[in-house]
């Protein structure tokens, strides 16, 4: 992990009206790493993924991808950098296919003179649709369900599969493991852990610690809009991750002694 | 007429969901169609008159504007949005075109040259208020109801300033011989645009990506915007269509009655809420379908005509109008619940 991160966000600040959502906040995150983004209820993470995805343009800071300063005006731009993001409970349309969820604003044409006119190629899409979860460990593949048939844990299965489908460099997901059972939080993670085996930069946010310390690299630790750890997930145990979150020790070097494992 | 497998309103899942899908928008289309057979069974037992090829030319005349407004009206409300403006909007289009073409006419231009200018000035009305809703909704945040009745009050009120009130006759006699010629024994010109715009509007919404990312937007907003569509633009786009194709309307209207009428829009955009809501759209947003919302304007428009051949005052209509579309979204309602309880064990 010596390497330049594949994605970078430094100095970041974001207001809204009086409230101070983020202050001067630093993130990477290296291809091949998943970082664990932690922090209680209002400390910002939410807002940070909205910078890092383009729904939200920061007030101060900047952001780096593969080293190069870039910023996004639109989430539009984002993904076309290669940048997937998973919002917390925002996911999918209900109302269209599995299939059309997965290709929703990068629709497939049809070729030749149909797909000049514009014709959506259904099935090309429901075939790709199919391969692509296959591939990122969903067992989901009857892609021409519509969505609100499905319960709550095989709709979050899509909308991860779709986001690691499309990822090219970085994949962000805002607490994909809500209200989901324990089986299918197992599927959930075993899902990134195939995304960091393609060399994507996964970043995750969970109220879970132990999942979060099960299948991270590095956790970074929010609080009231700041960054107050930034730390290999070695160093943290279950009690002291616990502690830097709520602000119970006074700071990083008071909840992780010295001679922590590295 | 058949469907892309992108919107559905189907219930529980199964071992093979294509076929149940298909199987589903079958059965309401086969719903709808029964329905509307039943009307005329019923109107023609009342009066035979009903069933007769007069009749049924006049049927299509009524239904060819309520049909285009309630094509935009479909957009709309897939989208989760609605358009009170369009009856407005499809009085102010009609007496625009009537007002351009008779000044035209008096002095001198010819009458083809005068009726096309006139359309394009119809034309441009429509298109002109589905901007205003389009940019009142997305850039100020008005809800469409709240903005699509404002439009409603302003289109109308301007109708009766430009035209004082009365109708606008006096063009040239192109006019009602453009709307009223027939041709193959029952179409008239304005009913072959009709099918064709038709044709158009169910392939691109169910065929293309404008028509996805309609499903897209009224079915979860936020994804949409997710996925990088700009959501924005679209409805501002969604609101323009139904404009137009209000101005549309406005200009057969015009045609038909060789006038311009400051009233002919009143209450038409209920008719066409109506249409697409016995259709099979939901107010909720997400779901619709072109050819639910062609034997849903088939069957407001055969009880409208078929109340005034048993004769019923024509005042009763609105009321019918109302109770219809009630009974629609109730019906709506109670087949989602029962959905719902279906599926979700998942
Ligand atoms: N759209 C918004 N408008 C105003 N305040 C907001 C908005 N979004 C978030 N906030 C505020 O910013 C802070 C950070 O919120 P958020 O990023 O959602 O935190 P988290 O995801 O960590 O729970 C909170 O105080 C929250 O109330
Ligand atoms: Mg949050």
């Amino acid at each position: 992990m010596a390497d330049a991160p594949i994605y970078e966000a430094r100095g970041i600040s974001k207001s809204y009206g009086s409230v101070v959502a983020l202050e001067d906040v630093d993130l990477s995150v290296h291809a091949g790493e998943v970082v664990g983004l932690v922090g209680d209820n209002g400390a910002g993470k939410s807002t940070l993924v909205k910078v890092l995805s383009g729904a939200h343009q920061p007030d101060a800071g900047s952001l780096h991808l593969d080293g190069q300063e870039r910023s996004w005006r639109s989430p539009h731009e984002a993904l076309e950098a290669g940048i997937e993001t998973l919002y917390q409970d925002s996911g999918l349309c209900p109302d269209l296919t599995i299939s059309g969820n997965v290709f929703l604003g990068r629709e497939k044409l049809r070729g030749g003179l149909l797909g000049k006119l514009g014709l959506l190629d259904h099935r090309g899409m429901a075939r790709i649709a199919h391969e692509e979860l296959d591939r990122a460990g969903i067992g989901l593949t009857e892609v021409r369900r519509t969505v609100k048939d499905l319960s709550g844990g095989q709709r979050q299965a899509v909308a991860i599969g779709r986001a690691v489908a499309w990822a090219r460099k970085v994949i962000i997901l805002d607490e994909p493991t809500n209200h989901l059972g324990a089986r299918q939080s197992g599927e959930v993670l075993r899902v990134m852990d195939k995304a960091r085996e393609r060399g994507l930069g996964v970043v995750f946010i969970s109220h879970t610690l132990p999942h979060v310390l099960q299948v991270t690299d590095r956790i970074v630790v929010l609080r009231l809009g700041r960054v107050v750890a930034d730390e290999p997930t070695s160093s943290f145990s279950p009690d002291t991750l616990l502690k830097v979150i709520t602000g119970l020790g006074r700071s990083t070097a008071d909840v992780i002694p010295e001679d922590a494992p590295a | 007429m058949s469907h892309g497998p992108s919107a559905t309103t189907a219930a529980a899942p199964a071992g093979s969901p294509r076929a149940r899908v298909t199987a589903v928008l079958l059965r309401q289309d086969v719903i709808l169609l029964a329905v509307f057979i039943a009307m005329v069974a019923f109107f023609t037992a009342m009066n035979p008159v009903f069933f007769s090829r007069f009749a049924f030319a006049n049927i299509l005349q009524d239904w060819a504007p309520i049909i285009l407004l309630a094509i935009g009206e479909t957009y709309v409300i897939i989208t989760a949005g609605i358009d009170l403006s369009v009856g407005a909007t499809l009085g102010l289009s009609g007496v625009s075109a009537a007002l351009t073409i008779r000044s035209l006419h008096e002095s001198g231009t010819g009458g083809s040259t005068a009726l096309l200018i006139g359309i394009a000035v119809a034309l441009l009305v429509g298109l002109a208020v589905g901007a205003v809703n389009g940019v009142l909704i997305t850039r100020v945040g008005l809800a469409p109801f709240i903005a699509t009745l404002a439009t409603m009050g302003a289109g109308a009120g301007l109708t009766l300033v430009v035209t004082g009130g009365v109708q606008i006759a006096g063009g040239p006699p192109e006019v009602i011989q453009l709307g009223n010629t027939q041709y193959l024994g029952l179409l008239t010109l304005p009913l072959i645009v009709v099918l064709v715009v038709l044709v158009v509007a169910w392939l691109v919404l169910h065929q293309t990506r404008f028509g996805r990312w309609t499903y897209a937007i009224g079915s979860n907003a936020f994804a949409a915007r997710g996925s990088g569509i700009g959501v924005d633009r679209h409805l501002i786009k969604i609101y323009m269509l139904s404009g137009l194709l209000a101005g549309l309307a406005g200009v057969f209207v015009y045609l038909r009655l060789g006038s311009g009428s400051p009233t002919s829009g009143q209450g038409q955009e209920l008719t066409a809420i109506a249409a697409a809501v016995i259709g099979g759209s939901s107010l909720f947003g997400g779901s619709g379908r072109m050819s639910g919302t062609v034997l849903g304007a088939l069957i407001t428009t055969a009880v409208l005509s078929g109340l005034i051949l048993i004769g019923v005052a024509p005042n009763w209509q609105q009321v019918v109008i109302g109770v219809l579309i009630a009974v629609a979204v109730a019906v709506q309602q109670i087949s989602a619940r029962r959905a719902q309880k279906g599926a979700g064990r998942g």
